[in-house]
């Protein structure tokens, strides 16, 4: 039994994007519960329609977001759900979703992701309540965050394939290009290579416009039985496909039970959608994939397989991956372009898949998309999600 | 907190299941877990052994040689306890015997430091329980 077909996106809602100093007034639960409104006013359902719930709550919140949620918004769902394991968490929710829709266990489930940033750093992982292996093996060696997780991949990446830093920087140049067509971007003025590759060094080899701003938001999106979808206000976007495969924990990019930095996960979690979808990356008219950082980008066009391994960055550097080019990725501009909300994020990529599978992505539209892969990334490429989606069944 | 305190680095916390790696540390020695149940090893030290799931495990000693996976140099710290440590390298190490673990490179200038540099266990005593395994080159 697979899930493909069976179940659709109509409708999502965001609020709108904000820096973390300009974020007063807003709230996590305010920020989720606009969205949920959103996306329930723009699948044109009744809230009492919802009887399953996915959220993904802030950072420093436990696993009671979803409970705490449907009380908030008085829901009374037969699914609950809250994936906790960074941004391969969205694209599991819809695969969790979807499941439990197949199984009966519910027909309509609306799921939100978001929260509010707070101005300054973020906290130190690994300090106060992360797995005690982590704690003991890898935070007394002070490592920089997520920044020197991406870091140690990044340098492995150029040492193992020569790669220069063109192709990561054009990443970044793709994003805020994008993003300064897309209204919900935060990052929207142009930036040129040279730009990139003379913003600061943070952790090399780590650049300032190569690592994601954190910001407030809050996105959601609402799935439903492919039955109800056919009567949907929105033209359904169906889930044909998906995928996740881990090899390591959280953070420590150490413990990996395969050796390789370079090669993550992705391979099997897009191998699995693909195969499920019964289509392959030549039918793929748009990627939207997670990049927290730019070298996530390149790794994944790997190992999703639109190029050979170690080919990524320059397949960056020498293709055009913007809107009207010849592989459109992050057409919404992506992390690098729009922010990170924290939540938010891990449904960024299915929203914009929907988006433009559903023809509404207006100055950004890739002309008569019929699938498109979303990816999520959680942890230091440990954990990886992959979505098919179209706008028929093939 | 005050200026004058110094924010103390995080450190490990000994459990029943890896005490007997920091007591071999304190005497520098690098040990890991063998399992008497299937014959492997493994690291970090676990209350089972992974490929097995047996509890029945010894410690043995190893080489603690082996050679720069991939690095960074921290030059911005996120916890201020390593505030007086910057620059300094954050690396994964890949020793002979196979097992990948994080450390930082000591007594070795950041700028000689490289992908594929040999490096060797330095230990680095912090308290009188506790001994942390750094690496310096070889």
């Amino acid at each position: 039994m697979s899930l493909k077909g069976r179940s659709a996106i109509i409708g999502f809602g965001e609020t709108t994007f904000a820096k973390g100093r300009q974020s007063g007034g807003r709230s996590h639960l305010k920020e989720q519960c606009t969205a949920a409104r959103l996306a329930i006013q723009d699948a044109g359902i009744a809230k009492d329609e919802i009887d399953g719930l996915v959220a993904i709550g802030p950072l420093d919140h436990g696993s009671s977001w979803s409970m705490d949620l449907a009380e908030y918004l008085q829901l009374r769902p037969t699914f609950l759900d809250t994936p906790y394991f960074g941004g391969a968490a969205g694209n599991a929710g819809i695969l969790h979703a979807a499941a439990a829709i197949q199984a009966g266990l519910c027909r309509t489930v609306l799921l939100v992701g978001g929260s509010v940033s707070q101005p300054g750093p973020p906290a130190p992982y690994g300090v106060e309540d992360s797995v005690s292996f982590e704690r003991d093996f890898d935070t007394p060696f002070g490592p920089m965050g997520d920044n020197s997780a991406y870091a140690l991949i990044k340098r492995r990446y150029q040492h193992e394939f020569g790669a220069g830093e063109e192709g990561f920087a054009q990443v970044v140049v793709n994003a805020r290009r994008h993003a300064g067509r897309f209204d919900n971007a935060l990052l929207r003025a142009p930036v040129t290579v040279d730009d990139v590759l003379h913003s600061r060094l943070i952790c090399d080899p780590l650049r300032m416009f190569e690592i994601v701003m954190p910001c407030t938001g809050a996105v959601a999106l609402v799935l439903t039985s492919a039955e109800r979808a056919r009567d949907a206000r929105q033209k359904p976007v169906y889930l044909l496909g998906g995928g996740q495969a881990i090899d390591r924990g959280m953070w420590t990019p150490a413990y990996g039970r395969d050796p390789s930095l370079t090669t993550s996960p992705i391979r099997r979690s897009a191998s699995a959608a693909f195969a499920m979808a019964g289509v392959t990356i030549a039918d793929i008219d748009c990627l939207q994939l997670y990049d927290c950082y730019t070298i996530t980008v390149i790794i994944a066009l790997e190992d999703v397989g639109c190029c050979a391994k170690g080919e990524g960055a320059a397949l960056v550097a020498g293709t055009d991956l913007t809107v009207g080019g010849d592989l459109p990725v992050n057409t919404d501009g992506g992390q690098l372009g729009r922010g990170q909300p924290y939540g938010a994020c891990h449904f960024m990529p299915v929203i914009e898949t929907a988006r433009q599978l559903m023809g509404r992505a207006g100055p950004l539209q890739v002309a008569g998309a019929r699938f498109g892969l979303a990816h999520g990334n959680g942890g230091a490429m440990a954990n990886q999600c992959t979505l098919i989606l179209g706008n028929e069944i093939p | 907190m005050s200026a004058d305190t110094p924010c103390a680095k995080p450190l490990p916390q000994i459990l029943p299941e890896t005490a007997g790696f920091w007591e071999a540390a304190r005497r520098h020695r690098f040990v890991v877990q063998r399992c008497t149940g299937c014959g492997r090893r493994q690291y970090f030290p676990r209350a089972v052994c992974h490929h097995c799931l047996s509890e029945a495990l010894a410690w043995e000693e190893v080489s603690g040689r082996g050679v720069i996976h991939s690095f960074t140099i921290i030059r911005q710290v996120q916890h201020a306890g390593f505030s007086s440590d910057v620059p300094y390298v954050y690396a994964v190490i890949d020793l002979d015997e196979g097992f990948r673990m994080i450390a930082n490179i000591i007594r070795t200038p950041p700028e000689c430091v490289r992908v594929g540099l040999a490096v060797k266990v330095a230990f680095a005593d912090v308290t009188p329980e506790l001994t942390l395994l750094q690496f310096e080159s070889a």
